[in-house]
């Protein structure tokens, strides 16, 4: 089909175009970076019926270190630190009923962020993080030991930009962690 | 000059449309199926092992960063500028791998110690 343009009017019209597309790369490349958000990677309270947690965690755990996370440089991309992964993941035990009331903690989780495995570019972006999880009992022994590997994929649909997709990317992959080391609490033997 | 132009929007399209996806890999866990059955001199292995591999991911995961560095600041010149910057290794592979080989070894360490094994 035919769209009786003239070759005058080609040219203006590929120049727009070219012109439009280089606008919306720059859009979604030239966004500053913020860090991932606590309250987007945290886990809400599962609205189906799960698998019941040990009967000694519950209530009983908290978060007690959290190290290896890195903080977001506006210019390079969005990151996980460590203070965002703290509040996340202690709002998740709170959702879940395994925080302990203060003073009382009797199962405190270390956790370290091995690190974030992030694409350059792309449009479907995934992210895999990789934690450890340490839990220790009261007398400080090792009660579970878990390391997650957790990706997470934003796509166009999530967000236009890219660094806001990549920051959408980053949190999911968290909160698909914490699921994934609950899924662990769960079960008798989390070894 | 248009011509140019259009060539690096194809280059940067190109690019986008394939994904600049990061590296697939696992971390090495903490424990792993018959720990408990591995001797003082298994453990003692494993651990000088893991040290040593722990300190080449740390070395390669330097030279991984600067050239991060080098390509950020290539990222910056026109229409080629896009192209560098994919190329640019978020994966994070030898990090993550370095962390997994020290916390693997503290585990390990701590079951050497459970054992009596010998310092």
């Amino acid at each position: 089909m035919t769209l009786g343009m003239n070759t005058g009017m080609k040219k203006p019209i590929a120049a727009i175009a070219m012109r439009v597309a280089a606008l919306a790369m720059l859009a979604g490349l030239a966004a500053c970076a913020t860090a991932a958000d606590p309250g987007a990677m945290t886990l809400a309270a599962p609205q189906t019926a799960a698998a019941p947690f040990p009967t000694p965690l519950l209530h009983a755990m908290c978060v007690r270190d959290v190290t290896g996370g890195e903080e977001t440089n506006p210019l390079w991309v969005s990151k996980v630190d460590n203070a965002g992964f703290k509040a996340a993941l202690s709002s998740s035990l709170d959702a879940a009923g395994l925080s302990a009331g203060s003073g009382t903690c009797a199962y405190p989780v270390d956790v370290h962020l091995l690190g974030l495995s992030q694409p350059a570019l792309g449009f479907d972006l995934t992210v895999t993080s990789h934690v450890n999880y340490k839990v220790y009992d009261a007398s400080g022994q090792p009660y579970a030991l878990a390391t997650i590997d957790a990706p997470y994929t934003a796509t166009v649909g999530d967000a236009f930009i890219a660094v806001q997709r990549l920051k959408l990317a980053n949190e999911g992959s968290i909160r698909t962690s914490i699921q994934m080391f609950f899924d662990k609490l769960r079960q008798n033997h989390p070894n | 000059m248009e011509r140019i132009f259009l060539k690096g929007l194809l280059i940067a399209c190109a690019i986008g449309m394939s994904g600049c996806a990061a590296r697939e890999f696992t971390a090495v866990a903490m424990t792993q199926p018959g720990d408990d059955q591995l001797t003082c001199a298994a453990l003692k292995q494993q651990i000088a092992d893991n040290s040593a591999a722990e300190a080449k991911f740390q070395s390669a995961d330097k030279e991984v960063e600067q050239a991060n560095v080098a390509k950020g600041i290539g990222s910056a010149i026109p229409y080629v500028g896009i192209a560098i910057a994919g190329s640019t290794d978020l994966s994070n592979e030898e990090q993550v791998k370095a962390r997994a080989l020290a916390d693997r070894n503290q585990q390990l360490a701590y079951l050497a110690k459970q054992k009596g094994c010998p310092q």
